[in-house]
């Protein structure tokens, strides 16, 4: 099941990879079945060590035996010290409402849903560089949608926003966690919005993110997850998803 | 306060939980977790003025775990085994909100066998899953070269995942 190229596969899956290093790795895991399976695994299990909240705390008493055993590292301070432990405390209450929150931030973000954002991301990209980020060309929804059958894992929905300035222009099949995921293309002035969409398996979605100027929305419907990404304005990109959702309501 | 200490303050305490997890996870044992985070502190207090800059919390946590190391070679020339129940690896507080009553079971499974991991494996896996530290991180924590981090890695993953398959 092993393939010689897995070290360079999971450094990309943990977003140790940039520019053309991270787009052959995403390459080679699209032909790669061992690396396909071993990426799926990896996110599985990355998702689950990210909703059981494994990590551990320090006690409030181990900060304050800290402090005080600092201070009597500290001679010279001692006589200060009733006053200042007053404002330590009240700092160490600061401190630790700053670690809580940066805390939540890091919980709500695992590593495997960040690398799953990084990877449309970078699917995003790597398909505008091809110079083909279509691969059935067609404003056409009764085109495009049939032609998903049998390439990708689910039926994506395809609506047309020619009067909000977001037209349908084609269709293409992306490797998304593990699924192969329709991406439905769309133009918008002389953007292009990809449109991922792949079967909800459970997993914990990333928050909506900026990187390197592209922006990227997530939302899960009935049994489908979404992306959405583009370079366009970012209020462009959830003008968009809030049509693309109302549609599918 | 003076300069010194502030500049610790500032720098040092905001990477408390993750000195505790660390040593936490490491030393399987909540008491010996405390002893370890407070000696990896105090150390880095007396050692912080050759501390240049660049980043405090790999800085910090490859003490801690060197402080690891040490207190586990005192228990081992006392000739006791610090081992404990697979329980005692179970986080403290309060669950996440996403942790449903399966999401705390499924959870209180995987801690179980993270914390039966040899440790050079549970280590790189700790610092990586859950303090969200790059390659280059991990690897000045653990003092191991960026290929040995990489490859610990990948078989630590490989380990978990076989066993929480077959469980």
């Amino acid at each position: 099941m092993s393939c010689p190229e897995l070290l360079r596969t999971q450094a990309y899956l943990d977003g140790e990879l940039d520019g053309t290093a991270a787009i052959e790795a995403a390459r080679h895991i699209e032909t790669c079945a061992a690396c396909q399976t071993s990426s799926a695994s990896a996110a599985r299990l990355g998702d689950a060590l990210g909703r059981a909240d494994l990590r551990h705390r320090a006690p409030p008493a181990l900060r304050e035996r800290l402090i005080a055993a600092i201070d009597a590292e500290s001679p010279a301070h001692r006589a200060s010290f009733v006053q200042r432990s007053f404002w330590a405390g009240a700092m160490s209450g600061a401190a630790a409402t700053a670690a809580a929150a940066g805390l939540a931030f890091t919980l709500s973000l695992p590593p495997s849903t960040w690398s799953l954002a990084q990877s449309i991301a970078d699917d995003h990209i790597a398909a505008l560089l091809s110079g083909h980020p279509i691969q059935i060309a067609s404003s056409n929804h009764h085109i495009v949608k049939p032609w998903f059958a049998g390439r990708a894992e689910v039926s994506p929905p395809t609506p047309d926003f020619p009067q909000q300035g977001f037209t349908l222009a084609g269709g293409r099949v992306d490797r998304v966690a593990g699924a192969r995921a329709a991406v439905v293309v769309y133009r918008h002035g002389g953007h292009v919005i990809d449109l991922f969409v792949w079967p909800d398996k459970g997993s914990i979605l990333p928050r909506n993110t900026t990187r390197h100027g592209y922006h990227s929305i997530f939302w899960k419907s009935g049994d489908l997850d979404f992306a959405a990404v583009s370079d366009t304005e970012s209020s462009e990109l959830e003008k968009f998803v809030a049509l693309v959702r109302s549609a599918g309501e | 306060m003076d300069e010194r200490r502030r500049r610790f303050e500032a720098q040092a305490l905001p990477h408390l939980d993750a000195a505790y997890n660390l040593a936490r996870w490491l030393s399987r044992s909540p008491a010996d977790a405390e002893d370890i985070v407070q000696e990896a502190m105090l150390r880095a207090w007396r050692a912080f003025d050759g501390f240049r800059g660049g980043d405090m919390k790999p800085w910090l946590l490859s003490i801690v775990r060197n402080c690891w190391r040490t207190a586990g070679a005192d228990v081992r020339r006392r000739g006791q085994v610090a081992l404990s129940e697979a329980g005692d690896a179970l986080p403290s507080g309060e669950p996440s909100p996403e942790a449903t009553a399966q999401g705390a079971s499924e959870g209180r499974r995987l801690g179980a066998l993270i914390a039966r991991l040899p440790d050079e494996f549970r280590e790189v896996l700790i610092l990586r899953e859950m303090e969200d530290m790059s390659y280059r991180e991990i690897a000045k924590v653990t003092g191991t070269p960026i290929g040995t981090v990489m490859s610990r890695l990948a078989r630590a993953r490989a380990l978990l995942k076989e066993k929480w398959e077959r469980t």
